[in-house]
This record gives structure tokens, C-alpha cells and sequence, in this order.
């Protein structure tokens, strides 16, 4: 966590740079805040000739004309006001918007590059924290607004009505204002924790209620209470911290505004005798102490206070968990490609440097249209290799290549456009059919369409739905998710496809309707078997059995691998459907 | 338990519970808030007084030593209320959230099957500091009450037609700031609409994240949870411009005010009926009086009080089970249901169900999707309490077993478990924390664990949290969680339906090899669990059709029809 010095300085110079952003729509906001400001400039002064003139001259009628001037100010000022806030919105909406952006951007090509923290209480931090911002920049847009117009009217009144009472004001509150500068640094700190703390609970209460089953079925009630526990009293001690910090701002702002009018009665005696001030002038004094000057003071303090700390630590929180990673360079063409045959070259790859490795030197060649199954236990890392072979994982050793060009040198659209991998999880997003459809081939025609919807075997949910331009998302089963994935990948113009457990929902029927269509459809087919039966309908199999693997066509893997031999046997012995998707890392 | 949730019941208790809290601070936050509302009172006749001496040429140094003194108690009082606010505020909301985080251990399974965890969440985070609230802000109405009406009595003393002019205005203001309340909440949830539309894109772009990151398709996914981006901005000029008639209403109607009252006391100047201090005294008096406008307002939040109080209370009333006390004496393992009947909202689940596993043996729980096998495993180790009839482990009813003993006695093991604690090996011991290192690997070994586990970062000490585990990486840790306790009975809820069917053999051959006379109740799909089972249960809308070994059942077509079909519809 930062300091509070330096969080402070990002936040201000964070605005700063966001409302050169929205220079045009500051002049306006200005004028409006001026008009909103007359009555602290005018007050005092109207009160004072109203009372010298009128009311203490017995002249009625002159000081009601004097004091209806004053209305008249409070009249003009509403206007004012009524169009601060509808100015603030042009400056403060563009703000969020450009936020919003950049927290989407920054989310989802994080959780692209892999971070695996991305879940949907992030998304719901990450909005909360956006709306701070908004709801924080306008308050501190208006504190501030209140400091410079209202206060400054004030001041700049008195020296109108009397310039040496405005003198002796000034340095009052010259001085509440640095201390409150110095407060700050404090706030911002105790702000943070404040924040932090929140989250902590939020995320231990959500969590307790996904585990509460496995807590109690450990016996570990206790452990658990007392975790959360922790954290709820962590909360409370930054809520008080907070509070006292708080406390002590305000205390300032309000001596502030209290010492002005002490220090005008005690010169008072002397300010009359000399006859720097008249009676009017006393009573004038005075009203813009209390009627503009205190309220201003307290305002400004507790939205200058409350929301500039707020908007420093949201803002800086922000910026550091929603850092865009490095945008991907866009690669230069690369080298034409001549085959489509895919080569691992002495691969290896861990996830740890004292964990046993996934793949070691594996030396692998998957010529083009050949079909290639992967099989092995659950956890010996096939989803990774699959990762490797397209080069969704950058593999620590050796390399892998398209036609002899290594994949790094492809450039990633590219590549991307060659290769489609299909994972377990599918994803159907909100539009139509359609939309979903042609997701990796946005020019398909009606007709290819309908053939790959057949070929896979997509046409009954098609009918259900009554055609494409049906609206999907969620209320499909997952095995109808899963064939809309299937029927995507199948129309892609990739020239090596790899269904990753990709299958795993379907009736081994449909299953293998699915497969034998990928299997007609020209270009490399990987699949990851989640069933045995896969195995069956493979040119070749690679069998992952710890860092050795076993690689052949189904008769050669019977004769050499004894482990084969045993997923194969079981698998006879066992009917098939009972095998199920795990949750693929 | 039992007692404390007879205290929450009901919504009035529950706040007062919460209220008294922190008395001590509350106690300050009385004092501290009085003496703030009587300097705030005294200071504007205070003010008058002086000036009038001044203007007078009299010796003011008496009233302006008091105006002083009460100025600065009047700023000591308000940080002293702030403070005091504060410290109730967060002693209230600290001891809710404890009773929500013990309740729900105390419930178990049973709390997240009524609430959803974000919303769990969000009366933790949300509403118990509303409700912690609830005895300053008390304090609080109370005493803007107090001053209002002592300001209307001060301006009273100075003139009575200053109050009658505060009356008079004071109903038009009133209006003009009714009317704005009214369209605010239409304003906000049409805001909240646009917003909550976004992060549904967005939420569901990362649940697709790795068909997007293998397209190559991040920046139109970008666009596409940005699309409603202009709905929402423009649902926020048209909340603005909803505060911008609030803000003209309130530069109106306090200020105008004050001129009103201004201009009545100028003519009191003029008649010499009121005095100049006196005419500055009712300026102050004036806004301290109209404060009377606010107190609808804060009425409105005390309703809104109630309906979170109401909130937490939901969460309260659910009734905790029992906490039996007894320690289970030694024994073999039979488990016997009689007449067990669990129901759900609009479902019977067990139906009057009996069955006994004898002590030592396997019994495999077969059945369609919905025939109860889940809820016949959570009975069985006391996860739930059958609504009726009783569950008995060596003669002994479940409920009353002290938990510490139930727990040591009787271990789980679930399709998807929740893995907890910092590292693997933690999460493999959590709930026994004295368990040695070896028993620990001992565990992983016959969960079939250890592999992975080797090829993990740094091993067993691999930290828990953001570990990417598959399905069947998960379900072997908490395979070795269970056992790790070596208990009496061990209740295996579909959880090996993720392993391969190798694994799950070797699983099993492992398991088979280290029984020393463990009972085992193993809910299953798949036939060769079954198989080797010494019985299975086959379970029939929450009853059991028939309990036989499975050579026996094997010859029925209709048990058979259980293994012919994809059974995990869920």
C-alpha cells in the first residue's frame, strides 16, 4: 500500500488530467458556480446598507428595497445552482465512461493473460469502485467549488464592506485551510485501511457461504469463525481510526469558521470608535461570517475532506488492479507458410521449478488432416499440452511450429485465425443464434450454416428456436452450449481445430456424430478425449502417462502400454456414460 | 443458540440489541450531542448581547469571554458526538456481523440453501452498518428535533411574527422538496439498469474467457460488453439534471427564508422593538428552525431502517440446530435411520425412510436424479436434521453428540468440495490441525493424490488460494481430507465422479486396503462402485426400494435401467 502523500498526489493529478480532458466543459461550470456564489458576495453588503439606511434611519421602505435586491440574488443564485450539477454531469459522465472502459479493457485482457483472480465479485468491486469515482469527483468538484466561489465571495465582500474586517478574517482562514491540507495526507492513510478492511469482509462472508458445508464437515467451525472474525475486527479498527481522523477535520473546519467572528467582536470596540465600521456594517460583517463563510467552510470540509480522500484511494486502487497488461505488439506478417503440419520440438514444460514437468523433450509431428487423440488420467496435464500446441502457453523449452515456422513468429491473429480451441467450459454469450454462430466466421452464408449445423448436429435446437435469428444466452443446457461452440469451431477457417474435452455434455452418440463431422471437415483435428471411445476414432493416439508419453495407433498403444491396455479394458468393463466434465484449469 | 436468536426475533428487539452495544459511547454520544445543541442554541443570543454592548459602548469582555468559551465547547462537543458516533456505529456493526458469521456456522448447509452467498455478502457489508447506525442516528433526530424547536422558541422571545413568518413559508418549501423525491428513485434504477447490464456482459465474457483468448477475439468481446456504455451515460445526464431541481429547490427555500425573516426583523429595528444583536440573533435562528424540513426525511430512513433490520432478522430466525453434548462412546460404526422424513419447500426428499449400515460393510446409494441419495448422505453425518424420526450412530441419536466428537467420528467427501485453508497440505488436515506430516501424505497417497501434488509448484506447501485445480484434482484433495480423520464412518457423496475410470480403480483397490473396519456410505453413478460395494441402497422418491448386494439387484432390468442412462442431469 502506498503512502498517503503519494496516493494523494496520483488522485489530484489523475483528475487533473482528466478535466484538461474536459476543459470545454469547464467554463461553463464555472459561470454557473459564480451564480451560485452571489449571495456570499452580495450579502453582507445588502444587509448592511438595508440596515444603515433603512430600518435604523426609520426608513422602511429603503431597507426593504435593499433586502429584496438580496432576494433578488437568491433568485439569480438558484439558476446558478440548478445548472451546476447538470454541468457537473458533462464533466463527471465522460469521466466514468472513460473508466468503464478501461476497467473492461483491463479485466478482460487480464483474465486473458491469465490471471486467474478474474471472477464475478471482481467485476462487482471493480463497478462499486468506478461509481466512487464518479460519485466522489463530483463531490469534490462541488466542494471545491464551494471553497473558491463561496468563500472567496465572502472575503472578497468584506473587503468591499470593510477592507481591513477582511484583512483580519483572512488569516484565519488562510490557516484552517493549509492545516486541512496537512489532514489529508492522515485521511488518505486511514481510507485505504478503511477500504481494504470492506473488501476483506465482503469477500470472507461470500466465501464462508460456498464453504459453510465443507467447514462443518471438518469440524472447523471454530478455525473459520475465528478467521472471519479477524478480519470483521480489522474492519472495526479502521472504521474508529476513520472516525477519529475524521473527527479532528472537522474540528479544524469549524474553528475555523468560528475564529473570524471572535476576532471581528474582540477588535469590535476599537473597529467602531474609529469609525472603521458602522452599525450596519457590524451586522453586515457578521452575515457573511455566518451566512456564507461558516457553511461554506464546513461544506467544503466535509466534501473536500470525505471526497478528495475518497477519490485519491479509489482512484489509486483503480489504476493498480486494473492495469492494462502490456498490449500484445502487433507481430510483423511472418514468414509464409507453406504446410500446416504441426511440430513439437523437445517441449517441456512445469508449473514450478521443483514441480515434475507436464511434457519433457517431447518431440511430436501432427501432419495436416491427420486426427490426433490425447488420453490419460485426470491431472496429468493435457489441457496444458493442448495449451502448448497452440500457443495459448509459451512453453519453457524447445518449440512448437506450424509448416516450420515457430508459433511466436506467426503473429498472434494469425495464428489465431489457423488454429481454434475449443475448451470444456463453452462459451454462448447474449445476441442471436447467429451472432454465436459465426463468432470465428462472420461472412457465413445461410447455406454453410445450415450444412455445419447438420454436420455437428445442431439441427433440432435450431427448429426448437426457430431459426438463427433466435435470441440465446442462458437457459441452454450445457450439451446445447457445447454444440453451438462445436458448430462455431467447425465453420471457422482454421486449419487445425482442437476440441478440449470440448464434448464432454454430449450423449456419447451425439458425441461421436460431432467428432466424425470434425473428422470430414478438412485440417488437423486434435481432441482430448474425456471418453475412451474418442480413442477408437483417432489416425493416432498420444498416451500421457507422467512425463512420458506414449504416442501410436490404437493397435500399436494395445501391444506397448500396459497402462492403454488398462484405461481401454475398464472402459470396457464399465459403460461409458458415466464418466463427467471436471472443471478443467 | 437457541436463546440468543429468542432475542433477535424480532425486529424492535433486534435493534434495541444493537443499540445497546457500546453503552459507554452511547452514553458519551447523549452528553456530547446535548452539549452541542445547547451551544449552537445560546450562542446566536449570546452573539446578540455582545454586539448590542458593543454597538451600545458598554464593557462587552464578559459576553465575549462566554461567546468564546461557548464556541469552543460547541467544537469540542461536535467532534466528541462525531467520534462518539463513530465508535457506537462500529461496535454495533462488528457485533452483527459476528452473530451473521456464527449463525451461519451454527446453520451449516442450511444458510447458503436459503441465501445466495452475495447476498450474504452484502447484509454483512451493506446492511449491518445501516443498522449499526441505528442508535446514533436515534440520537441524532432527537436532538435536530431539540434544536429546532428550541430555535423556534428563541425566535419566539425575539418576535413572534418571525415564527408566524417561518410557518408561512416554511409549507411551500416543503412541497418544492417533496417533489423532487418522487422522481429520484425512477432516476437511480433506471442508472442501476444500464450498469448492472454491463457487468453481465462483462461477467459472462470471463466465464468464456478461454474460447476468447483462443479466438484471438478480446478487443470485439471489448466492444461488445461496452455496447449499452451510451444507455448509461445517458441515464446519468438525466440524473443529474434530477439533482440540479433539487439544488435550485434548497438555494431557494433556506436562504429566501432568512431574507423573510430579515425583513420582519428590520422592522422591528425600525420600531425599536427588536434590538440589532437581536435582529442578527434571528438570522441565525431562522435555518436552525427550518431544519424542522429535514426531520421527514429522516423519518423516511428510519423506515428504511426497519427493512434492513428486517434483513438480518430473516437470516436470524432460520433456527439453528441443537448442539448436542455427549461424546460418542467407542463402537463398530452401525449408522441406523428410522422413519427419517427431510422436506424441502414444496418437496418431500426422505419419505419415512429406514435403513441400517451394518458396521464395517460398504453400501453404495443408487437412485434416479431427485430419489434423495444427497440428502440421505447429509443425515447420515448430522449435515441436516431429518424433520422427523432419528438417525443413530452405535445406539447413540446424532444430535446428541457433542459436534467435536460427531466430526472426529464421522468424515465426508463431496463431488465438488470446497477446499479450505492456506496450503495443500492444509487444506488436506483442515478440521484436524494436530494431523503429523506423514499421515497428511499418507492420505494424499491413497486419494491418489500424490502425483499432482508433486507437480505442483512447491508441493504440498503449494499455496490453496488461486491454485487452478481441475475437477478431479479437487475432488482427490478432499478425498484425502476425509481421510485423514480415520473415522468411524466415512460418507462419500459422488466424490469420485470426476476421476477417470483408472484412477477411481486404484482409488478404490487403495481404500479397500487400508478399511480396518471403517463403515462406508458411497453415493455413486457408476455400476463397478456398486459392484464393489457389500450392499447397495437403491433409493426410490426418498424411500429405499430395495437393500441387496449388487449381484443379486443386477438381475432386475429396471436397477439396471439406473446405469444405461446419463445420470447427472443436474
Amino acid at each position: 500500500m502506498s503512502g498517503g502523500r503519494q496516493v494523494i498526489a496520483y488522485g489530484w493529478r489523475q483528475l487533473g488530467s482528466e478535466l484538461v480532458l474536459q476543459r470545454r466543459a469547464l467554463p461553463g461550470l464555472l459561470g454557473c458556480a459564480f451564480l451560485a456564489a452571489l449571495p456570499a458576495l452580495l450579502s453582507g453588503r445588502l444587509v448592511a446598507t438595508a440596515v444603515d439606511h433603512g430600518f435604523l434611519a426609520g426608513r422602511s421602505d429603503v431597507g426593504m428595497a435593499w433586502l429584496s435586491g438580496y432576494a433578488m440574488a437568491i433568485l439569480v443564485a438558484a439558476i446558478g445552482a440548478r445548472q451546476v450539477p447538470i454541468r457537473l454531469g458533462l464533466v463527471v459522465e465522460p469521466l466514468r465512461d472513460r473508466l468503464v472502459r478501461r476497467v473492461v479493457h483491463a479485466a478482460l485482457r487480464q483474465a486473458v493473460a491469465g490471471h486467474p483472480d478474474r471472477d464475478a465479485g471482481t467485476v462487482a468491486r471493480l463497478t462499486k469502485q468506478v461509481e466512487t469515482v464518479r460519485d466522489s469527483t463530483a463531490g469534490l468538484l462541488m466542494g471545491l467549488q464551494q471553497v473558491v466561489f463561496t468563500v472567496a465571495a465572502a472575503i472578497v465582500g468584506l473587503f468591499w464592506l470593510a477592507p481591513l474586517v477582511a484583512v483580519l478574517v483572512l488569516a484565519p482562514v488562510v490557516l484552517t485551510l493549509l492545516l486541512l491540507g496537512r489532514l489529508l495526507v492522515m485521511l488518505v492513510d486511514r481510507q485505504q485501511e478503511v477500504l481494504v478492511a470492506d473488501e476483506q469482509v465482503a469477500a470472507s462472508v461470500s466465501g464462508l457461504a460456498a464453504t459453510v458445508r465443507d467447514v462443518v464437515a471438518c469440524g472447523g467451525q471454530d478455525r473459520a469463525g475465528a478467521e472471519i472474525g479477524a478480519d470483521i475486527d480489522r474492519q472495526a479498527r479502521a472504521t474508529r481510526a476513520i472516525t477519529r481522523a475524521g473527527a479532528l477535520r472537522s474540528a479544524v473546519g469549524s474553528t475555523g469558521g468560528r475564529l473570524p467572528l471572535l476576532v471581528i467582536l474582540l477588535a469590535g470596540p476599537w473597529l467602531i470608535r474609529s469609525g472603521q465600521l458602522s452599525v450596519g456594517g457590524m451586522l453586515g460583517a457578521i452575515t457573511y461570517i455566518t451566512t456564507s463563510l461558516q457553511p461554506a467552510l464546513r461544506s467544503a470540509v466535509q466534501s473536500v475532506g470525505g471526497s478528495s480522500t475518497l477519490l485519491s484511494v479509489t482512484l489509486h486502487r483503480l489504476a493498480t488492479t486494473s492495469a492494462s497488461p502490456v498490449a500484445q505488439r502487433p507481430a510483423p506478417a511472418g514468414p509464409p507458410i507453406e504446410s500446416f503440419d504441426l511440430t513439437a520440438d523437445r517441449l517441456s514444460f512445469a508449473y514450478g521449478t521443483h514441480a515434475e514437468p507436464i511434457v519433457s523433450d517431447l518431440e511430436l509431428t501432427v501432419r495436416h488432416g491427420e486426427h490426433l487423440t490425447l488420453v490419460g488420467s485426470s491431472g496429468v496435464g493435457k489441457s496444458t499440452l493442448a495449451s502448448l500446441l497452440v500457443g495459448l502457453t509459451p512453453p519453457q523449452q524447445g518449440t512448437v511450429s506450424i509448416g516450420g515456422v515457430p508459433l511466436a513468429e506467426i503473429g498472434e491473429a494469425r495464428l489465431r485465425r489457423m488454429v481454434t480451441l475449443i475448451p470444456q467450459e463453452s462459451y454462448v454469450f447474449t445476441g442471436t443464434l447467429r451472432e454465436n454462430l459465426t463468432y470465428l466466421s462472420p461472412g457465413a452464408t445461410e447455406a454453410e450454416l445450415d450444412k455445419a449445423v447438420d454436420a455437428v448436429g445442431l439441427t433440432p435446437l435450431v427448429d426448437r428456436l426457430n431459426g438463427y435469428d433466435a435470441m440465446v444466452g442462458p437457459g441452454l443446457t450445457a450439451g446445447e452450449r457445447q454444440l453451438i461452440s462445436l458448430v462455431r469451431a467447425w465453420l471457422s477457417p482454421a486449419e487445425i481445430v482442437v476440441l478440449d474435452e470440448a464434448t464432454c455434455h454430449l450423449h456419447p452418440a451425439a458425441e461421436a456424430r460431432a467428432e466424425h463431422a470434425f473428422r470430414e471437415r478438412p485440417g488437423t483435428l486434435i481432441v482430448i478425449a474425456h471418453r475412451m471411445s474418442s480413442a477408437l476414432r483417432a489416425d493416432r493416439i498420444l498416451l500421457m502417462d507422467g512425463s512420458r508419453p506414449v504416442l501410436g495407433s490404437h493397435q500399436e498403444l494395445l501391444l506397448r502400454s500396459r497402462q492403454y491396455a488398462e484405461l481401454i479394458g475398464h472402459w470396457h468393463d464399465v459403460t461409458e456414460e458415466e464418466s463427467k466434465c471436471g472443471t478443467s484449469s | 443458540m437457541s436463546a440468543d436468536n429468542h432475542g433477535t426475533g424480532t425486529v424492535s428487539a433486534l435493534l434495541a440489541r444493537t443499540a445497546r452495544q457500546a453503552p459507554g459511547w452511547l452514553a458519551l454520544l447523549f452528553l456530547a450531542s446535548a452539549a452541542s445543541i445547547g451551544t449552537a442554541l445560546l450562542a446566536p443570543a449570546v452573539l446578540a448581547a455582545t454586539v448590542d454592548s458593543l454597538l451600545g459602548h458598554t464593557d462587552a469582555t464578559a459576553k465575549l469571554t462566554l461567546l468564546a468559551a461557548l464556541l469552543g465547547v460547541g467544537v469540542l462537543a461536535a467532534a466528541g458526538t462525531e467520534i462518539a458516533e463513530g465508535y457506537c456505529t462500529a461496535a454495533a456493526t462488528c457485533w452483527l456481523r459476528h452473530r451473521l458469521v456464527g449463525h451461519l456456522l451454527a446453520l451449516g448447509v442450511t444458510g447458503p440453501r436459503r441465501f445466495a452467498a452475495g447476498d450474504l455478502a452484502s447484509r454483512a457489508v451493506g446492511v449491518a452498518p445501516q443498522l449499526g447506525r441505528a442508535a446514533p442516528l436515534l440520537v441524532q433526530s432527537a436532538m435536530n428535533l431539540v434544536l429546532s424547536l428550541g430555535a423556534l422558541a428563541l425566535l419566539w422571545s425575539i418576535d413572534w411574527r418571525l415564527v408566524v413568518t417561518l410557518a408561512l413559508v416554511a409549507p411551500v418549501g416543503l412541497a418544492l422538496l417533496a417533489m423532487f423525491a418522487r422522481d429520484a428513485s425512477l432516476l437511480v434504477g433506471r442508472y442501476q439498469e444500464s450498469q448492472s447490464l454491463i457487468s453481465t456482459r462483462l461477467v459472462d465474457a470471463l466465464v468464456g474467457i478461454r474460447t476468447i483468448r483462443a479466438a484471438g477475439t478480446v478487443e470485439r468481446e471489448t466492444e461488445r460488453v461496452l455496447a449499452p456504455l451510451p444507455e448509461l451515460a445517458e441515464a446519468g445526464q438525466s440524473l443529474w439534471r434530477g439533482y440540479g431541481g433539487l439544488a435550485w429547490r434548497t438555494a431557494l427555500v433556506g436562504p429566501l427564508t432568512t431574507v423573510a425573516v430579515l425583513a420582519i426583523a428590520g422592522q422591528g429595528l425600525v420600531t425599536g422593538r427588536t434590538s440589532s444583536g437581536q435582529f442578527l440573533a434571528a438570522a441565525g435562528y431562522a435555518p436552525m428552525a427550518l431544519g424542522l424540513l429535514n426531520q421527514v426525511p429522516q423519518l423516511l430512513s428510519f423506515v428504511r431502517l426497519r427493512v434492513s433490520a428486517r434483513r438480518l432478522v430473516e437470516v436470524f430466525s432460520v433456527p439453528a440446530p441443537r448442539v448436542g453434548t455427549r461424546v460418542l462412546p467407542p463402537g463398530p460404526g452401525e449408522l441406523r435411520m428410522q422413519g427419517v422424513t427431510v422436506r424441502a419447500q414444496d418437496a418431500v426428499l426422505l419419505d419415512d425412510l429406514d435403513l441400517v449400515v451394518p458396521a464395517g460393510q460398504t453400501v453404495a446409494v443408487v437412485g434416479r436424479f431427485g430419489a434423495g441419495k444427497t440428502t440421505l448422505a447429509e443425515v447420515a453425518g448430522r449435515l441436516v436434521d431429518p424433520d422427523e424420526g432419528q438417525v443413530l450412530l452405535d445406539g447413540v441419536a446424532l444430535d446428541e453428540v457433542a459436534p467435536a466428537s460427531l466430526r472426529r467420528e464421522v468424515a465426508y467427501a463431496f463431488e465438488r468440495p470446497a477446499l479450505l485453508g492456506t496450503t495443500v497440505a492444509d487444506s488436506i488436515g483442515y478440521g484436524c490441525e494436530d494431523a503429523a506430516p506423514q499421515l497428511i501424505e499418507q492420505a494424499a497417497a491413497v486419494a491418489q493424490a500424490g502425483g499432482f501434488i508433486k507437480r505442483l509448484p512447491a508441493g504440498f506447501r503449494t499455496p490453496l488460494p488461486g491454485l487452478p485445480l481441475s475437477g478431479g484434482e479437487a475432488q482427490r484433495l478432499g478425498l484425502a481430507r476425509a481421510f485423514v480423520r480415520r473415522s468411524r464412518l466415512l460418507v462419500l457423496d459422488d466424490a469420485t465422479s470426476s476421476l477417470d475410470s483408472v484412477t477411481e480403480a486404484q482409488l478404490s483397490a487403495a481404500l479397500t486396503g487400508t478399511s480396518g473396519g471403517q463403515t462406508r456410505i458411497i453415493v455413486a453413478h457408476r455400476v463397478n462402485t456398486a459392484a464393489r460395494a457389500d450392499l447397495v441402497a437403491w433409493l426410490e422418491d426418498g424411500r429405499v426400494r430395495l437393500l441387496a448386494p449388487h449381484r443379486h439387484l443386477w438381475r432386475d432390468p429396471a436397477y439396471r435401467a439406473l446405469f444405461e442412462t446419463p445420470l447427472d442431469q443436474r
